[in-house]
């Protein structure tokens, strides 16, 4: 496989040709989707955060003109599969059923399914069924989980989902006592929520004459979609056909699949009749899932130098009722890369996951960025503590070239990063040295808080580690005119799929941009494959295209070597023409050949096949990392209590640049919803358990008037996959909300108030800045 | 997320408006510009058998102006108030309600009947002295704004009545004014906000967001008339405010926003008078 | 029940409504205008902005049956009818003012509406007047850049 760097198209800003129909409204989102005698669901949801189902009552609700049918647990959970992930097949796990039976377990725990002509009828219906349920204590706070008598799911008799000790060994246990600097900070980040603007939905339809059942849907992961509703539908896979064209965001949260979808293509099956349903903004704010509920008590123990001697972390997640694909294990993840991009000395960790009667978890951008979160923000307790500026505290402690190949604490090793660079990168961007002294003037001669903060860190992306996550595949196919159609296992939802991997295999091809289709997003047509998310894209379907296009290009120039008589080795592809290097004028054109291939099959070299195409299926390595620094400046209002961000620079690594317009919207996109998660959105819950942020009104997203302009900086440092790309997608989201809360943090400290805890509205600065109303 | 039935009227006459809310009473609610009313249609919070839809009654649009006041009919959408000159207190706080899309849709007598206690056009009517005239098939009535706004979404117009038409003083040109707010995001209901108006001979002062309806400050517009500092006046201000908590801010800070926002609102009225 | 009629990117049409029908559901399902979004159905998102008489409006805050007798523009209206993109549509492709693609409509919409209205806008003016559309992708960079991109280039 040759490697590409800043080739004819690998490098190039390439205009997205996505856009032109997304632009105009041509777009195909699932609620596009109309079938022939399609119907139209609305869910009745658990009001009740944790109780018993004394009664139900649907018959006022079937009796309503237009509904077709209300379905409840009776009518469906005797007829469900297994309803967890691929992934986690075998694994203990909350006891997941289609609808509610005998109780509830969080508000928005779906209890049956009104079908009628019209979701306007279908909330008719909804609004006719009578649930009587006797309310129970629920369980709320995730510190106390674990010794609440009340237990979120019986069957399990324990609120502790997971518990990971990873112990300290003596040798830790003297640093952490005996060291010159000791710092303990017990950190809160709240719970949040992904929002694509695009809420879930699916449109299932059965054919009983062949079996089959079809299902549009928003998903970033066909493949998994597949399976999922195979299992839990009985219905043989290859008789499942998933299919999505446009999915409006994600962000993790339609990476695995829910129950309610998956409830969807069980009632299909059940009803035989096309239904669509379309996920409100109500339901999704308080039953797609929630993230981002972690707190860390976690200690750094420093040399009289503030060198970086040892380490540990105690970590809870709270995992909600129902969490969806791979989060409950997430929080090892948070103990296994708490020490980052530095150089960490002895370290160790407590990680558990626990139930509460709320909102599942769910992947979130960074699933297990708290890691970042929680060591960022110590960092720079720990420099305050010791009488050091963040940033050299970080020049002391990172990783450097010479350090790597570096193993953590963990055992996780570590190469090809750049966080030296990028951390003096940034600084210099955004005027370090200057700023401080703009602080200072600032804060002697007006009183105003100015403040600088900082997140640097490693990202494991891409990961190879687990099955089936980090294996995809590609198909390149070139039809008799030689025009090329690429089929992927990817469910793009934003990243421009369609664009960057056919700048990869016209790349790798040599041949024309505009002669490369991508078809994604359809389980019919293309190879099983890991679906997109895991900041994946770029290392493994990548990968996958660049294999499957090294095999074509050998076998086109196999064959042009036939036909011209000449050596495989002495060809080259330029433009569409296979040439003989150096003498240009010796060629036989890429479409010539493709045709041959395909209609004079006689002119082939002995034994070759006709047509040309190749699969190929790429593994990627355990993981493939890339890096980041963050740093912002910001005002605090301290008559007001609102943050602005005066600026934000990024300088990231992520190996090779496919596209580096893609890649600036993915680290903005990603910062933003850092900056959003830090300062606005927050999803509230009262002590019963009843959601209070359920429309757009309270759940703050930021819009235009709320972010800076995000300045970039870019170092590319090859990895050693094989176009030398990294992950990025999801990075933006890991780094920001450190680097605001350090900021902020920093202001605040010019007055010598402390803070721990997200999110940072006027409210949390207010009290921080006067913990006494009456003053 | 889809209303409940409801029966449509759309009467071209405010006569025709009026006899039918009389006609159904409770069962009926007036619909103008539907940016505060869709939403909680939509969610089902509420419902009615009727909606009568005011947006073709030609009667209640428009800007007049009489002896020193100004006439805004209740269907005038609130972009118009962006060149309400002659009411500078209506242009400062227009762009602040919600967004440009829903100014061009949301009228002005439907934001003072909603009545919502953190929108800016009740406090900027409470802190001018403005009158409403409301109508019902019987007979028209004026009410003051001090005597209109009873609670949170609640008003003195009965079932029946329409707010017509709202009438803004005209203050002179030697006033200056202000409004001041501080909301999560722009275009977000207030946690606080400040109407504020000075003049040589008079002062005027009222606060949304702090309360169930808009507070007027009497005894900080003598303050703010006797030219204390912006800090006395928004103490005088806030003295007796105890605002509810909510999940965007608990009493204490909706009170100590409250002060910033009238300190700022009297700076920059005062900087508006000079100018 | 309510019949209609309505002028739709050009074209008159006459339908027949029920009163609580959206304007939004209405162009999505009784004229098959299934470029206008729902993002929240509760008038914050801006994902269903269309025009009507020309001013740009929450379709999810209106009726079907309130725009009886006027003119809807929709984002399936604003571009060429060989399928070109307009100077707002192109100005956002070659600023990256998407991603998903799902807000984008409604953006486009309003910034057709505020650049009518607002030739030479400043940076300020921008973010405020698309601050009443969220977009969870693109941190709103390219949207800015394009919308200044859109002022510069328009005739």
């Amino acid at each position: 496989m040759s490697s590409s760097t800043a080739g004819r198209f690998v490098g190039q800003s390439v205009l997205r040709r996505e856009d032109p129909r997304l632009l105009t409204g041509q777009g195909q989102f699932v609620d596009d989707v109309q079938l022939p005698g399609m119907l139209h669901c609305a869910f009745v949801r658990s009001e009740s955060a944790r109780g018993t189902i004394t009664r139900l009552d649907v018959d006022a609700a079937r009796a309503l003109d237009g509904v077709v049918a209300v379905l409840t647990a009776a009518d469906l959970n005797p007829h469900a599969g297994s309803m967890q992930p691929t992934l986690l097949l075998d694994a203990p796990g909350a006891p997941l059923r289609p609808l509610a039976e005998g109780d509830v377990r969080f508000v928005g725990d779906p209890i049956a399914i009104v079908v009628a002509e019209s979701r306007y009828l279908a909330e008719d219906g909804a609004e006719l069924v009578e649930v009587d349920i006797d309310p129970l204590p629920p369980v709320v706070d995730p510190e106390t989980a674990a010794d609440s008598e009340h237990i979120v799911h019986p069957e399990l008799g324990s609120n502790v989902g997971t518990d990971m000790p990873f112990p300290r060994s003596a040798e830790l246990e003297a640093i952490l006592s005996d060291s010159a600097h000791v710092v303990t900070e017990t950190f809160r980040q709240h719970r949040q929520t992904n929002v694509p603007m695009e809420t879930r939905g699916i449109v299932a339809s059965y054919i009983a004459s062949t079996g089959e059942l079809r299902a549009h849907m928003s998903t970033q992961n066909p493949h998994e979609a597949r399976l999922a509703i195979a299992r839990v539908t009985g219905i043989p896979s290859h008789l499942v056909q998933v299919t999505g064209r446009d999915v409006g965001g994600g962000f993790g949260q339609k990476f695995f699949m829910f129950r309610d979808e998956l409830t969807i293509a069980l009632a299909a099956r059940r009803l035989g009749r096309p239904i669509k349903w379309i996920e409100d903004r109500r339901e999704n704010l308080i039953a797609a899932n929630h993230a981002r509920v972690d707190i860390a008590t976690c200690t750094f123990a420093c040399d009289a130098d503030g060198m970086l001697l040892g380490s540990y972390i105690d970590h809870i997640e709270d995992s909600g009722a129902y969490p969806t694909g791979a989060t409950g294990g997430a929080g090892a993840l948070v103990g296994m890369l708490f020490t980052g991009p530095y150089k960490a000395g002895a370290a160790a960790f407590r990680s558990r996951a626990v139930w509460t009667n709320t909102c599942g978890r769910g992947a979130y951008r960074g699933p297990w960025m708290f890691e970042t979160v929680a060591r960022e923000q110590l960092v720079d307790a720990t420099a305050r503590a010791i009488g050091l500026d963040p940033l050299e505290w970080r020049r002391r402690n990172v990783l450097r070239a010479e350090d790597q190949p570096y193993t953590m604490p963990t055992g996780l090793p570590i190469e090809n990063v750049t966080a030296a660079e990028t951390l003096d990168q940034a600084a210099e961007i955004i005027g370090y040295d200057a700023f401080r002294a703009e602080q200072r003037r600032a804060f002697d001669t007006e009183g105003r808080l100015l403040g600088i903060g900082i997140g640097l860190y490693v990202e494991p992306t891409a990961m190879g580690a687990m099955d089936p996550l980090g294996t995809d595949t590609a198909l390149v196919r070139v039809a008799p005119t030689g025009k090329v159609t690429v089929l992927l296992a990817t469910g793009a939802h934003g990243q421009g799929i369609e664009t960057t991997m056919a700048q990869v295999v016209a790349e790798e091809l040599g041949i024309d941009y505009d002669d490369v289709a991508i078809v994604q997003g359809d389980t019919a047509s293309t190879p099983y494959g890991r679906g997109t998310g895991g900041s994946g894209t770029a290392v493994i379907a990548g990968s996958a295209c660049r294999g499957a296009s090294a095999e074509v290009r050998a076998q086109v120039i196999e064959i042009a070597a036939h036909l011209m008589e000449a050596a495989p080795d002495d060809l080259d592809i330029v433009d569409g023409v296979v040439a003989v290097k150096g003498t240009p004028t010796r060629n036989v054109a890429w479409a010539e050949v493709a045709r041959i291939s395909h209609m004079e099959t006689a002119r082939l070299p002995t034994g070759m096949s006709p047509g040309i195409e190749a699969t190929f299926t790429y593994k990627a390595p355990p993981f493939t990392w890339s890096n980041a620094c963050h740093i912002c400046t910001v005002e605090v209002d301290r008559d007001t209590g609102l943050v602005t961000i005066l600026r934000y620079v990024v300088s990231e690594d992520c190996g090779v640049m496919i596209n580096p317009m893609v890649v600036e919207g993915q680290v903005a996109g990603g910062v933003v919803q850092g900056i959003g998660g830090t300062l606005l959105e927050h999803v509230v819950y009262d002590a019963d358990g009843n959601p209070l942020t359920t429309t757009f009104m309270d759940y703050l997203v930021p819009t235009a008037t709320d972010v800076p302009v995000i300045e970039y900086g870019h170092i590319e440092t090859a990895s050693d996959t094989p176009g030398g790309h990294k992950g990025m997608g999801e990075g933006g989201a890991i780094g920001a909300p450190p680097c605001v809360f350090n900021a902020v943090a920093d202001a605040l400290a010019l007055v010598g108030v402390h803070i721990d805890r997200t999110p940072l509205g006027p409210e949390a600065i207010l009290t921080a800045l006067y913990p006494d109303p009456g003053t | 997320m889809k209303p409940a039935p409801f029966e449509y009227h759309a009467p071209e006459t405010r006569a025709d408006a009026l006899a039918l809310l009389a006609e159904h009473g409770d069962d009926a609610k007036a619909l103008a510009g539907g940016q505060s009313l869709v939403p909680i249609l939509a969610m089902r919070l509420t419902r009615f058998a009727h909606l009568v839809d005011l947006n073709r009654v030609d009667d209640l649009q428009g800007v007049t102006r009489e002896n020193g006041t100004l006439v805004v009919g209740a269907m005038t959408r609130q972009r118009t108030m962006e060149q309400a000159d002659d009411v500078p207190l209506l242009v400062r706080a227009t762009p602040l309600v919600g967004h440009f899309q829903i100014r061009n849709r949301g009228t002005v007598g439907g934001s003072l009947a909603h009545a919502d206690p953190a929108s800016e056009y009740p406090a900027v009517a409470l802190a001018l002295d403005a009158e409403f005239d409301l109508a019902s098939a019987g007979e028209t009535r004026r009410v003051a704004a001090a005597d209109f706004f009873l609670g949170t979404w609640t008003t003195a117009a009965a079932p029946d009545e329409l707010l017509v038409a709202a009438r803004f003083p005209v203050w002179g040109a030697d006033a200056g004014f202000a409004v001041v707010e501080v909301a999560r995001r722009h275009g977000d209901f207030a946690l606080a906000g400040a109407v504020c108006a000075v003049a040589p001979d008079r002062a005027a002062l009222s606060l949304f967001g702090v309360a169930s309806t808009p507070v007027r400050c009497q005894a900080a517009e003598a303050a703010l008339l006797a030219g204390a500092p912006p800090a006395d006046v928004a103490a005088e201000a806030v003295r007796d405010l105890a605002p509810a908590d909510d999940i965007h801010a608990s009493t204490a800070t909706r009170v100590r926003i409250a002060h910033t926002v009238v300190a700022r609102a009297v700076t920059k009225a005062r900087e508006d008078a000079r100018a | 029940m309510h019949d209609i009629e309505v002028v739709i990117n050009g074209e008159r049409t006459k339908r027949r409504v029920d009163a609580r029908k959206t304007l939004a559901d209405f162009v999505r399902e009784d004229c098959a205008l299934t470029g206008t979004h729902l993002g929240c159905e509760h008038g914050v998102c801006g994902a269903c902005t269309v025009l009507v008489d020309g001013e740009a409006v929450r379709a999810c805050l209106m009726f079907a049956v309130q725009v009886d007798g006027g003119e809807v523009t929709t984002v399936e209206g604003l571009g060429g009818p060989d399928g070109a993109l307009s100077p707002v549509q192109d100005a956002f492709r070659s600023e990256h003012g998407l991603q998903c693609g799902f807000c984008t409509p409604g953006f486009v919409v309003t910034v057709t509406a505020f650049l009518r209205d607002t030739p030479n806008p400043s940076e300020t003016e921008i973010r405020e007047a698309l601050s009443g559309n969220i977009c969870r992708c693109t941190g709103y960079q390219g949207i800015v850049k394009a919308v200044q991109r859109a002022a510069g280039d328009a005739p």
